[in-house]
C-alpha cells in the first residue's frame, strides 16, 4: 500500500509544522492535470452518444443527410465546446481555491461565481477521511474531507492535496490535539 | 464472511419474494437470477471484506476501505460518543459481534466494524469510550419534577395561541378528508341554498333577496367571516386539546415539557444538547403582546428520526407555545444564561440591501406587467395597454416601504459568548447561538454581493433542521463580513463542542 500508513512514520523531509504558516496555499497544481483527466473522459464518451445515434440513424436511413449534417455539425460543435470547458474549468476553480491553516484549524475559501470561506475549527473535527481516486493516486495527490458535527458543514472537503501534505494536515486536524493544548 | 452472509439474506429473502409473486414464472430463470445478480453481489461482499480493514492506535482508530478510490478514515477515541454492539443469531453462534462506531457527526454509522470478537469489543468500548460510561446512569432520576414550573400555559392563554396560529386548517383538512369520503358534495346545491332561504330568520331575509347583487356580496361576505371564525374555532380547540396544561419544568439538568388533553406528552429537553434559540414573534404575536420560543436539540435521535420521515427535518421543539413577550427573555435566561436577547446591543445590515431587494421585485414584476398590458391591449377588455402600469406603481412602493423597515430592523449582535441574529417585518425573530454550539463558520458571496463588495455569514450547528429561523446573516459589508467571521472562528478555536 503506497497510500499514509502511520501517523508518526512516513513523512519526508519538510518539518510537520511547516504547513502551519497561517498563509494561504493553493492546492497543488497537478490537480488541475487530474481534474481534466476525470473531466475529458467523462464528457467525451457523453457527449459522444447522440453523434453515435444520429449517425447510426442517418446510416439506416431514418434521418435525411442534410440534416444529418447539420446536426452533425452542431453536436460537434457542442460536443467541442463541453471538452473545451472540462479542459478549461479546473484552472479556472484551482486559481480561486486557497486554504490556510494555523494552530487552531483550517480555512477554505473556493467558489468562482459563487464564492464562499469557511473555516473549520480543529475544536469541531469529528474525524478526517483520506482518500485516493485512481487517478489522483498516480500524480501522488490525495483528498482530505473533514467531519464535524454540524449540519450544512457536516462534510467538507479539500482535494488535490499533494500525499505529504495532505498527512500532514490530517494529523494537525486530529482533534485531541486541540484537546491536549487546552 | 459475515459480509457475505448478511448479503446473501439481503438478497435471497426479496428474490425468493419475486418469486412467489410471479407465481413460477421467474423460476425459470433463476439460473439468470444467480449469475446476474446474486453472484456479482457475493463477489463483491467478499472483495469488499478483503478492502476494509480498521486498525486500533493508541489515539485513535483508522479505517480503511475502497478499492479504486482509497480512503483512510481516522476517529479519535475522544470523538467516538456510542458503539453500539449488534449481535443477530448467528453472531451468537460465533461468538462475535458487530460493532457500530457513532460520533457526532450525523447520519450513517462512522465504522461498521462487522466481526470483533466479544473481548475485542468490550476492549474497544472501554477504549473508546473510557470514563464516560458513567453519565448514562442519570436515567434513573426520573419523574423527579424538583423546582417550580419555569412556566405554565392557562388555558386563556391557549386561546390566544389558537386566535394566533393558522392551525385551524388542520382540522379544515381532516374534515374535507371525512366528507370527501362520504361524497358529501354530489347534492344540488341550489336546492341547499333555497332550503336555507326557506328558514332564514325574518332579519336575514334580505340577505337571500333574489336577483339583489348587494344580497348576493353581502351574504358572500358573510360566509367567509363565519369561515375564518371557525377556523379560529378549530384552531383554539386543536391548541385546547394538544397542549393543555403545557408546563415547562426544570429537572436537574434538563427542561421537561408536559402537556396534552387526550395524549399526555412529557417530552425531555437536554439543556446541554440546545443548540440554538429562537424567539418568534408574529405580526399576531405581537398584536396581543405575546412571543413563543422554540429551541433546537442535537442527537435526540429518536426526535429527529420521527421528523426525518416527512423529508422536513424538524429538530426544533417549543421551550413556550406562547408566552408574555415581556417574559420571553428572562425564560431564555433561565434555561440558557449565556443567551440574553435584550441586554445585546444590535448592529445593523447594510442599509444598500434595499436597493438589491427592490431590484429583485423589479426584474419578477416587469415580465409580468408586460404580459399584462399585452393582455389588456388586445383582450376586449376596454381598458388600454397602459393600465398595466398600475401593478408595478402600486407594487413597488409597497416593497420598498417594506423592504426598508425590514432591512433596518434586521441585525446581528456579538457577546462574549453567543451569537445572535434577528429580522422580520411586520413580525420578528430574533436567534441566538452560543459559542460552544457553533461548528464551521462561513461567509457566502453570491456574484450580486461580489458586485456590490457584500457577503452573508452562516454559522453551522450540530441538528439543524431545514426549517425556522437560524443565524444567517445577508447583506454585511465584505470587511465587516471577514471580520465577524473571524471573530466567530476564535471563538470556537478556543471552546470545546461537548454534547
Amino acid at each position: 500500500m503506497d497510500d499514509r500508513d502511520q501517523t508518526s512514520n512516513s513523512d519526508p523531509a519538510p518539518a510537520p509544522a511547516s504547513i502551519v504558516d497561517g498563509q494561504e496555499h493553493r492546492v497543488d497544481p497537478r490537480s488541475v492535470k487530474v481534474a481534466r483527466i476525470i473531466g475529458v473522459s467523462v464528457t467525451l464518451p457523453l457527449a459522444l452518444i447522440p453523434l453515435i445515434f444520429v449517425t447510426i440513424g442517418w446510416a439506416l436511413g431514418g434521418i435525411p443527410s442534410p440534416v444529418y449534417f447539420a446536426l452533425f455539425a452542431g453536436l460537434l460543435l457542442l460536443l467541442a465546446l463541453l471538452v473545451l470547458f472540462a479542459y478549461r474549468w479546473p484552472a479556472v476553480r484551482h486559481e480561486r481555491l486557497r486554504y490556510l491553516v494555523d494552530e487552531g484549524g483550517l480555512r477554505i475559501r473556493r467558489g468562482v461565481f459563487w464564492r464562499k470561506v469557511v473555516w473549520i475549527p480543529i475544536s469541531r473535527v469529528q474525524h478526517t477521511d483520506f482518500s485516493q481516486g485512481p487517478v489522483q493516486r498516480s500524480f501522488g495527490l490525495a483528498t482530505l474531507t473533514v467531519h464535524t458535527a454540524g449540519t450544512a458543514g457536516a462534510s467538507i472537503s479539500l482535494g488535490g492535496l499533494e500525499h505529504g501534505i495532505a498527512t500532514r494536515l490530517c494529523d494537525h486536524l486530529r482533534p485531541d490535539r486541540a484537546t491536549d493544548a487546552d | 464472511m459475515f459480509i457475505a452472509a448478511g448479503t446473501v439474506r439481503a438478497l435471497v429473502l426479496p428474490a425468493v419474494g419475486a418469486i412467489v409473486a410471479s407465481r413460477g414464472v421467474l423460476l425459470a430463470r433463476l439460473d439468470l437470477l444467480l449469475l446476474f445478480v446474486i453472484v456479482p453481489a457475493l463477489v463483491y461482499a467478499f472483495v469488499r471484506q478483503k478492502v476494509y480493514t480498521y486498525r486500533f492506535t493508541e489515539s485513535e482508530l483508522v479505517v480503511r476501505d475502497g478499492l479504486l478510490t482509497r480512503n483512510v478514515r481516522h476517529i479519535s477515541y475522544a470523538r467516538i460518543h456510542n458503539v453500539a454492539l449488534v449481535r443477530n443469531p448467528i453472531h451468537r453462534l460465533l461468538g462475535v459481534a458487530t460493532a457500530r462506531i457513532e460520533t457526532a457527526a450525523g447520519g450513517k454509522p462512522e465504522a461498521l466494524l462487522r466481526v470483533l470478537s466479544l473481548e475485542a469489543a468490550d476492549e474497544l468500548r472501554r477504549t473508546a469510550l473510557g470514563e464516560e460510561q458513567t453519565p448514562s446512569a442519570t436515567g434513573s432520576a426520573e419523574m423527579r419534577p424538583t423546582d417550580a414550573p419555569l412556566l405554565q400555559v392557562p388555558d386563556r392563554e391557549l386561546v390566544r395561541l389558537g386566535l394566533i396560529s393558522n392551525r385551524g386548517f388542520i382540522v379544515i383538512a381532516a374534515v374535507v378528508g371525512v366528507v370527501s369520503q362520504l361524497n358529501w358534495w354530489d347534492q344540488d346545491w341550489s336546492r341547499v341554498y333555497e332550503s336555507l332561504r326557506a328558514r332564514a330568520p325574518d332579519w336575514a331575509g334580505w340577505l337571500f333577496e333574489s336577483g339583489s347583487l348587494t344580497g348576493r356580496v353581502l351574504l358572500g361576505i358573510v360566509l367567509i367571516l363565519l369561515a375564518i371564525a371557525l377556523l379560529r374555532l378549530f384552531s383554539i380547540t386543536w391548541y385546547l386539546v394538544r397542549y393543555r396544561n403545557f408546563t415547562l419544568r426544570q429537572k436537574d439538568e434538563d427542561l421537561r415539557a408536559e402537556y396534552g388533553l387526550l395524549t399526555q406528552v412529557s417530552s425531555v429537553i437536554p439543556v446541554h444538547r440546545i443548540q440554538l434559540v429562537t424567539v418568534s414573534v408574529s405580526f399576531l404575536h405581537r398584536c396581543f403582546g405575546r412571543a413563543s420560543i422554540d429551541v433546537e436539540t442535537a442527537g435526540a435521535s429518536d426526535l429527529s428520526g420521527q421528523f426525518a420521515a416527512s423529508g422536513v427535518l424538524n429538530t426544533r421543539q417549543w421551550l413556550a407555545p406562547i408566552v408574555d413577550s415581556g417574559r420571553a427573555a428572562a425564560l431564555v435566561r433561565k434555561v440558557l444564561p449565556e443567551i440574553d436577547i435584550e441586554a445585546v446591543e444590535w448592529k445593523p445590515i447594510e442599509a444598500r440591501a434595499v436597493r438589491r431587494i427592490v431590484n429583485r421585485v423589479v426584474i419578477a414584476v416587469t415580465p409580468v406587467t408586460i404580459g399584462l398590458a399585452a393582455v389588456l391591449t388586445f383582450s376586449p377588455i376596454p381598458l388600454s395597454g397602459w393600465h398595466g402600469l398600475w401593478l408595478p406603481s402600486v407594487v413597488l412602493p409597497m416593497t420598498w416601504l417594506a423592504t426598508r423597515r425590514w432591512v433596518r430592523r434586521a441585525g446581528y449582535a456579538l457577546t462574549d459568548r453567543a451569537i445572535y441574529f434577528r429580522s422580520g417585518w411586520p413580525g420578528r425573530q430574533i436567534s441566538a447561538v452560543r459559542f460552544v454550539n457553533m461548528q464551521t463558520v462561513a461567509m457566502h458571496q453570491s456574484p450580486f454581493d461580489h458586485r456590490r463588495r457584500m457577503a452573508s455569514v452562516a454559522v453551522d450547528t450540530a441538528g439543524a433542521g431545514s426549517v425556522g429561523h437560524r443565524i444567517l446573516i445577508p447583506f454585511l459589508d465584505v470587511d465587516v463580513a471577514e471580520s465577524i467571521l473571524h471573530r466567530l472562528y476564535v471563538e470556537t478555536r478556543s471552546t470545546e463542542f461537548r454534547w
